[in-house]
């Protein structure tokens, strides 16, 4: 016992053991349970040597025999049996419960965390991880248990029966429990460094399956496969070495457990030699010492999973022990639609994105964002949506900080099109709808808005047909247009486009707009564009180059104030007439 | 063809158990000696620690019951000798079998990587990315267990079980059946149960996949969760897929841990015939003593391997649950093979059209007899409403998918002739999504190419400026060092596009398609490119998807693309005029 405990105890805190607190019940009937089979099982042998006993003083009674040994097994087959029950369920509600307080807790972050935890990771700890601590608690926890009971017990009823024999067969236990400790510790450190492999593994093949098309066009599945099996050689060599040590671990064992054998034949017939041991007992030490080596082995194994367990724990406790985002905003009201930026700037790192932006849209207006590619447009509006916070400066909403509102009354009230399609794996009316809040009123509105209702009719099962995940079936300006229905389905006061136009035709573009102006009057819109000729006349035009606003007003001024707009128009000049036939 | 793996696998019938195995097996066939010399390490080994009861039982019969401690010490030193050879060939016997299981893992992972690489975008765009990424990931994880944890064990277990039921057999033929008797009715109600726990993992590991889709679905798209607050319908699509595998796992669960009481009990049973039986045997002068200590050993050498069996049969079926998953990805072929080299055309066009069709299902047809030429070095548009088939002409191009109908010329020759290597040195494709893997821009654009592998970062910039692609270099805070990440906001999508547009250029191919490939580029970075695409050699056809017009006004020929049709339309008026009245079909 000694030589098992060093190993669990060192566990730095947060052991896995305190995971099951809250189950303690079911724990608790779970041991009971294996210790009741347990218990009965170490019975047999005794009630075995009696039996040989009895028939060398020729007072045998098999009946006797039968009645004992039979009513023994059938508890112990009861008792296991209701063991293995609440095993799977106690184990089956620790990974459920874990993995509904990890997306709980996932759920309740901000972007940048999932940004920089990794959502692939994320996975990881909602899959891997709970299965190794599932593994823990269906397996390990009961094996363990039961394991230091039948080697305390059978040590115990050893010594009952010969204390000196029982001392020599329980010299065994210190050397093997000391090997396995030797070979668990190296191996545990193998295990770590091979998992970290198999996350390189699993990287290369995420990304040949999200890349698959480029892939393709590209004809790069050879340096794919060059790079997997770079990945797969290590893995292997991991595995290699792992299994060296085991297999100098397990004929050490083995041996050991022979030795004690040897030493019950040499040390027992001489007992029984000089009568001062039955043969009965002497048949006992045999049987208890098969009954001792197996859970010695258990037990190394086993603390092999609890060494699993415990990385997998460690890294959910890094996800569930992360802070809160402070939930502090408390302000209900509906928006007015007055959106400010106060001095703003956000870096990454040292790299600034954003350096002392400021910006005034009183309600109701129309302005454009306009600018280079990384000229920081994009951040703009994860700062405007509260996505991302600024490194300085401060984010108004009718005067009042963006933080202070409560966060659900704000996001019911703000509409985003992001510019990266993103289609939900659900019916086109959940993808729109995707806010609770949403009527059948607004939904439809919404779709006319963004002209989806052709597009939806055509559809076999209209708005209850599922699109598929990453929206494959669907072409870009479809994609965009539901991205557009689901944030004006909201209803809200300010939407947010982020290069709305890039990927819907200047035809469609043009309708949208002004859908828009004749549904939502009142709404305050940010538009971050390419396209000067579509945003001409509207309030404000603000000039973005380098996270830095280089210029601000109408169309017609910055033509005249700024060479960097007009080089701009300049260069879509040339279509502009053209895009100007299809608008009218 | 019908890529998708949750309907083929409702379609396929259910391969047994052993099926599934031989199929595994054929993995390791090149390893025949190893094999061999493994399992004579194990024949010794178990035969070694095998004989020690017998010996012991020999002992206590013949010398302890008769007083004799010298014989005692005589048989003790054969017995030490026989576990000091035990040690060694125990150790070959776990490094042997064990290596097989690695090499097998490995050749395994590697089969699976290969297959993926080698079917066409179809499968992946039939399949959910997460739950592909669930089959491989997670599946060959349980195989990874299965070998690299379970496997030892097994052949441990299964040759001493097995040489004990020998030496129970050999000692006394009456006996050593009685004892076997338990297990045979363990091993009929195996049989029976296996289809059933089979069938339960294979629920389990289908719903596990499922949370897995869900989980990646909603951690890929979380900025749009957060910004229609809608975080709790995230925690109640997890919940259900939560839930749900709750279920089947309980399911599952109580079906693989059947065989535990049950084991023990028979193992208890034949302990208990080992007994009476034996003691009934003695008494009529056919057994001894002796004997009966080493039979009861023997009984317990062989049914508790067998309890141990029934655990990691459990391990087993779940990779073989995997492994029929897997399999089924390894079964599927490539819908795209290479034809044998046909009859080569004179004098025809770069590329050309003939009568194509394509539907990506065979119900929904996406073009209609499609026949158009490309010349070399001349610039196209393809224009068009949104969902109109411009994309899905640029496929066909690039051979991404086969026509249904119709024949795709390249250089005179069907398509379906060029290896992939010859196809993707003439045909460049920047794809509406661009997706960059995590590295560094350098990486990212010199991806798959190998012309420039060696260049050090000088080299290479001065290869990108004589290409005129250093002024979007430049707009990379670090240049070509600068770290991009493959999922994520670390760059913007206009960025992406250029590294998109950067990698295509450098590859130099004949034809080059844009689609949509500059559409979240501003519109000055985007005279840049257009001035790029112009430099290009003057032999390079230039394919141009967009909405924007300004992108195509350089193009020698435009086509008009409404559904599934590919109309010539002559200049770039004529090309507006269509757009007009072109009614949307999306």
């Amino acid at each position: 016992m000694q030589t098992t405990d060093p190993q669990k105890t060192n566990k730095k805190p947060p052991s896995v053991f305190s995971l099951l607190k809250p189950y303690m019940g079911l724990v608790t009937l779970l041991l009971l349970f294996a210790l009741l089979s347990n218990g009965v099982n170490l019975w047999l042998p005794k009630v075995i040597a009696s039996g040989i006993d009895d028939y060398a003083q020729k007072h045998f009674v098999l009946n006797d025999i039968i009645k004992k040994f039979s009513l023994a097994v059938v508890i112990v087959f009861i008792f296991s049996y209701l063991q293995t029950i609440i095993q799977t369920y106690a184990s089956e509600r620790v990974a459920r419960d874990l993995r509904s307080r990890l997306s709980d807790k996932i759920s309740r972050q901000s972007h940048a965390f999932i940004e920089q935890a990794n959502p692939a990771k994320l996975l990881t700890n909602l899959t891997a991880d709970v299965d190794s601590i599932k593994l823990f608690v269906s397996q390990a926890l009961v094996s363990i248990v039961s394991s230091l009971f039948i080697i305390i017990g059978a040590s115990i009823l050893l010594f009952t029966i010969n204390w000196r024999l029982a001392l020599a067969v329980i010299a065994i236990i210190p050397i093997i429990g000391g090997t396995f400790f030797y070979v668990l510790k190296n191996v545990r450190a193998l295990f770590i460094k091979s998992r970290g492999v198999i996350d390189q593994l699993n990287k290369v093949i995420n990304e040949s399956i999200l890349g698959a098309a480029l892939i393709r066009v590209i004809n790069s599945q050879q340096l794919e496969y060059n790079k997997f099996l770079l990945a797969n050689t290590e893995a292997k060599e991991y595995g290699l070495r792992i299994l060296g040590f085991f297999a100098g671990l397990i004929p050490i064992v083995t041996f050991t457990a022979n030795m004690a054998g040897l030493t019950i034949l040499v040390m027992g017939g001489h007992f029984v030699i000089n009568g001062s041991m039955t043969l009965g007992s002497f048949a006992a030490f045999n049987s208890y010492l098969s009954l001792l080596i197996f859970p010695i082995f258990i037990l190394g194994f086993m603390s092999n999973l609890i060494a699993q367990a415990s990385a997998s724990f460690t890294r959910i406790s890094t996800v569930l022990d992360a802070p809160d985002v402070a939930q502090t905003g408390t302000i209900t009201e509906t928006l007015r639609g007055d959106v400010e930026l106060k001095d703003v700037s956000l870096f990454y790192g040292q790299k600034p994105a954003l350096k002392n932006v400021s910006l005034k849209v009183p309600a109701g207006a129309k302005i454009a964002v306009i600018g280079p590619t990384a000229a920081g447009k994009t951040q703009l509006l994860y700062l405007l949506t509260n996505l991302i916070n600024p490194s300085s400066g401060e984010v108004l909403y009718d005067g009042h900080n963006i933080g202070a509102y409560d966060s659900e009354s704000f996001h019911s009230q703000v509409g985003f099109v992001f510019q990266d399609s993103i289609i939900f794996n659900m019916s086109i009316r959940e993808n729109i709808a995707f806010s609770d809040t949403v009527t059948d009123e607004s939904l439809e509105k919404a779709i006319d808005t963004a002209e989806l209702r052709d597009f939806i009719v055509s559809l076999p099962d209209h708005l209850n047909t599922v699109v598929s995940e990453r929206g494959s079936s669907l072409s870009g300006g479809q994609k965009q247009r539901i991205m557009l229905a689901r944030a004006l389905a909201v209803n809200p006061k300010v939407l947010l486009l982020d290069d709305f136009t890039a990927r819907v035709d200047t035809n469609t573009e043009k309708k949208i707009l002004t859908n828009i102006q004749k549904n939502y009057p009142g709404l305050t819109l940010i538009s971050v564009t390419q396209k000067i000729a579509s945003v001409e006349h509207y309030d404000q035009i603000i000039l973005l180059m380098q996270g830095e606003v280089v210029a601000r007003g109408v169309h017609d001024e910055l033509m005249h104030t700024s060479t960097d707009y007009v080089q701009i128009f300049n260069s879509q000049q040339s279509t502009s007439n053209y895009e100007q036939g299809i608008a009218h | 063809m019908n890529y998708d793996l949750n309907k083929l696998s409702q379609e396929q019938q259910k391969t047994s158990t052993f099926a599934g195995l031989r199929k595994l097996l054929q993995l390791i066939a090149h390893e025949k000696r190893t094999l061999i010399i493994a399992l004579f390490a194990i024949l010794v080994n178990s035969t070694l620690n095998l004989l020690g009861p017998l010996i012991i039982g020999h002992t206590i019969d013949k010398y302890v019951q008769h007083k004799d401690f010298t014989g005692v010490l005589h048989n003790a030193a054969i017995l030490l000798c026989m576990f000091l050879a035990a040690l060694f060939t125990s150790n070959k016997q776990t490094k042997l079998m064990g290596g097989v299981g690695q090499r097998m893992l490995f050749t395994l992972r590697n089969s699976i990587f290969n297959k993926l690489q080698q079917l066409p975008v179809g499968f992946f765009n039939q399949n959910k990315a997460g739950d592909l990424i669930s089959r491989v990931n997670n599946d060959t994880d349980k195989l990874n267990q299965f070998f690299s944890q379970s496997l030892m064990q097994f052949i441990g277990n299964i040759s001493t079980m097995v040489g004990a039921g020998v030496f129970l057999i050999l000692i006394n033929i009456e006996l050593g059946a009685a004892t076997l008797s338990p297990a045979v009715v363990i091993l009929v109600l195996t049989l029976v149960l296996s289809p059933w726990i089979k069938r339960k993992n294979a629920l389990n590991l289908k719903s596990v996949g499922g949370m897995s889709a869900e989980i990646q679905e909603s951690l890929n798209n979380f900025k749009v969760i957060i910004a229609f607050n809608r975080r709790d319908y995230f925690r109640k699509r997890f919940d259900i897929a939560n839930q749900e595998n709750y279920r089947t796992s309980i399911g599952s669960g109580l079906a693989n841990n059947v065989f535990v009481p049950v084991y023990g009990f028979f193992a208890s049973i034949a302990q208990l015939i080992v007994l009476t039986f034996g003691i009934y045997l003695i008494s009529t002068g056919r057994f001894s003593l002796g004997l009966l200590v080493s039979y009861l050993s023997y009984s317990t050498l062989f049914y508790n391997p067998l309890r141990q069996l029934a655990a990691l049969w459990t391990n087993f079926q779940l990779a073989m649950a995997g492994w029929d998953r897997i399999s089924q990805i390894l079964s599927l072929e490539t819908d795209l093979p290479q034809l044998q080299e046909g009859i080569t055309e004179q004098n025809s066009a770069l590329l050309e059209f003939r009568h194509v069709h394509f539907g990506y299902t065979e119900e929904r047809e996406i073009l209609h007899n499609i026949c158009f030429t490309l010349e070399q070095g001349k610039t196209y548009a393809l224009v068009g409403p949104t969902g109109g088939g411009k994309t899905t002409t640029a496929s066909l191009i690039a051979r991404l998918y086969d026509p249904s109908k119709g024949l795709v010329m390249l250089d005179g020759k069907d398509i379906r002739t060029y290896s992939a290597e010859e196809r993707s040195k003439k045909i460049g494709f920047i794809l509406q999504e661009p997706f960059l893997f995590t590295g560094t821009v350098k990486d990212n654009i010199l991806y798959g190419n190998d012309l420039y592998v060696n260049h050090t970062n000088e080299q290479l910039e001065k290869v990108i400026v004589d290409a005129n692609l250093g002024s979007l270099l430049a707009i990379f805070e670090a240049g070509l060092d600068t770290e991009v990440l493959s999922s994520g906001d670390s760059i913007s999508l206009g960025q992406k596009q250029l590294i998109a547009f950067m990698r295509a250029v450098l590859r130099n191919p004949q034809i080059l398609i844009l689609d949509e490939a500059t559409a979240n580029i501003d519109t000055i970075t985007e005279k840049l490119l257009s001035d790029i695409l112009n430099k290009l050699p003057a032999t390079t056809t230039r394919v141009i998807i967009a909405h924007r017009l300004n992108t195509i006004e350089n193009a020698d020929e435009i086509f008009f693309v409404n559904s599934g049709e590919v109309i010539r339309a002559g200049s770039l008026n004529d090309a507006m005029d269509m757009l007009l009245q072109g009614k949307r079909v999306s």
